[in-house]
């Protein structure tokens, strides 16, 4: 079976996340380890990942689209979807559970804001992961 | 409660090789839906809608349970 429009963008979503927070999370954990607790100098990083995202995103989707003639989402992409994002979704709640728990024990902020942010990718990366297995094992 | 395990099954295949083999992208513009989800429909990977399951039998002009049978086993 060919990959779809859809499923290749899955993909590229899924390298872009892995490769532009993955950057960001081993450079952070240099800094934390370094012992910078500046919340400003991790936003800094983050916009500059978050740029180097929307760049292999916008590629990708071009040479892409280049490639194959996106066809729009159908019922089956929707579900699909949908059924990842329930299984991934209990991620985030841990992340936020975690921070709550973090902020009881006043535990500085920028190990908070890193850890829901780590959640937040997870739970992302996760939804990737599942959508690309429904896509190939079925549903 | 049924305590029974639902097969379904289609004949999409056969019903494109009866129409001069169809492709399955032509069905998939007919129905509305990628050829992909054709595709995963065929192989029983994915089960449709109603309302895409009633497009397909449109299609073909035969009723729907002429074009997916399900049976029943415990």
């Amino acid at each position: 079976m060919g990959t779809s429009f859809e499923e290749k963008s899955i993909w590229i979503q899924l390298a872009a996340m892995v490769l532009g927070l993955g950057t960001y999370f081993v450079l952070a954990g240099k800094m934390l380890a370094s012992g910078v607790r500046e919340v400003p100098a991790f936003a800094a990083l983050f916009i500059v990942a978050s740029v180097f995202m929307v760049v292999l995103l916008a590629a990708g989707h071009i040479v892409a689209a280049i490639a194959s003639k996106p066809e729009g989402r159908d019922e089956r992409d929707r579900l699909i979807s949908w059924r990842a994002e329930h299984n991934s979704s209990w991620v985030v709640a841990a992340g936020v559970c975690g921070a709550v728990t973090c902020m009881a024990f006043g535990i500085a902020n920028v190990w908070t804001a890193n850890l829901l942010l780590l959640c937040l990718a997870l739970s992302e990366v996760l939804g990737y992961v599942l959508r690309l297995v429904y896509y190939r094992r079925g549903l | 409660m049924l305590q029974t395990k639902a097969v379904i099954r289609n004949r999409i295949r056969i019903m494109r090789f009866d129409r001069g083999e169809m492709t399955q992208q032509q069905l998939a513009d007919l129905v509305g839906v990628s050829r992909q989800t054709i595709n995963a429909i065929e192989s029983a990977k994915y089960f449709p809608s109603l309302e895409v399951a009633f497009r397909i039998s449109l299609v073909f002009g035969k009723p729907l349970d002429e074009v997916f049978q399900c049976e029943f086993t415990k």
